[in-house]
């Protein structure tokens, strides 16, 4: 129990450190915090793309299915809620109630700060998927907290 | 039985939280003096306690009570502390205080980033949640006893 909880104190301060750093507190600076976490997450989701997987995956799908499941329960001690997908490339990962933000809100009180607690998330996805073979795109998005969506685009190379 | 109010204070003397259920009088001063005041109070007392103590000081300080209500007091090692006002029928309730501490305090103001400790807090979820436990609490009647 106590290792959840320290990657969630890390993972906060991070997320307040490059928030408080950048000289610029506008949307330009907001963005290059978000830039930052995106590739610390990118990097981290690299080296977890090397150590998690057991088998190989026979088709994207797996890879996917493998995120969902895997990835989220080794880093979130659960499984995603939800995965669609339009057979093209597009997947639609659906948590209904992601731990980074289960203690902030129950609704849409810190809606606007959300998006700053996803995008470590995001770039660990991505870097999951890059180890894995796949080139992506990766975004996020909240409706009601703590409820949130990542939106992966598989890239064709 | 009932739950009249509860104060939560930092190491500061910073009051984090109040809410209040069933209070039949104010104390006739502003919000603020009647913090400090509280706070304190509980300062005082406790050292109070622990000079005056006859014997080894165990615990400290717990409650006190008068002809109409009883307030009850618990410390965190980390200088929080939770204040609650209940009635006289209502026995040792250190496990809550505790629980209020450890399961809401904790899970949801400590581990929520945009909660500035030391502060007034402002989490929804956190005094929503704060409510319904106390109105769960089996020495809490909504008709004020």
């Amino acid at each position: 129990m106590a290792d959840v909880v320290l990657f969630e104190f890390l993972h906060a301060e991070m997320v307040a450190e490059l928030g408080a750093r950048d000289p610029d507190p506008g949307p330009g600076g907001q963005k290059r915090s978000l830039s930052v976490l995106e590739g610390t997450g990118f990097r981290v989701g690299q080296a977890l793309g090397e150590r998690l997987p057991r088998e190989t995956f026979r088709e994207e799908l797996d890879v996917l299915k493998f995120l969902c499941r895997d990835l989220w329960v080794a880093v979130f001690q659960k499984q995603m809620d939800g995965l669609c997908t339009n057979h093209q490339g597009t997947y639609v990962l659906q948590d209904n109630s992601f731990p980074l933000l289960i203690p902030m809100a129950l609704g849409l009180q810190y809606l606007e700060d959300a998006p700053k607690f996803l995008a470590f998330t995001c770039g660990l996805l991505r870097g999951t998927l890059r180890t894995l073979g796949f080139q992506s795109l990766v975004t996020s998005s909240v409706a009601t907290l703590p409820a949130c969506k990542f939106q992966v685009e598989i890239r064709k190379s | 039985m009932t739950v009249h109010n509860l104060y939560l204070f930092d190491r500061n003397g910073v009051c984090l939280h109040y809410s209040e259920w069933h209070r039949k009088k104010q104390a006739g001063i502003p919000k603020e003096e009647e913090y400090k005041l509280m706070y304190g109070m509980l300062f005082s007392i406790r050292s109070f306690v622990s000079k005056m103590s006859p014997l080894d000081m165990k615990d400290g300080f717990l409650a006190f009570q008068t002809s109409r209500y009883k307030l009850h007091y618990y410390e965190t090692p980390t200088g929080i502390k939770v204040v609650m006002n209940t009635d006289l029928g209502v026995g040792p309730i250190r496990d809550v205080l505790h629980h209020i501490y450890s399961a809401l305090y904790v899970e949801l103001v400590v581990k929520n980033p945009l909660c500035p400790l030391g502060q007034t807090v402002q989490s929804e979820l956190f005094r929503c949640r704060l409510d319904s436990y106390v109105r769960s609490l089996p020495f809490f009647s909504a008709r004020a006893g």
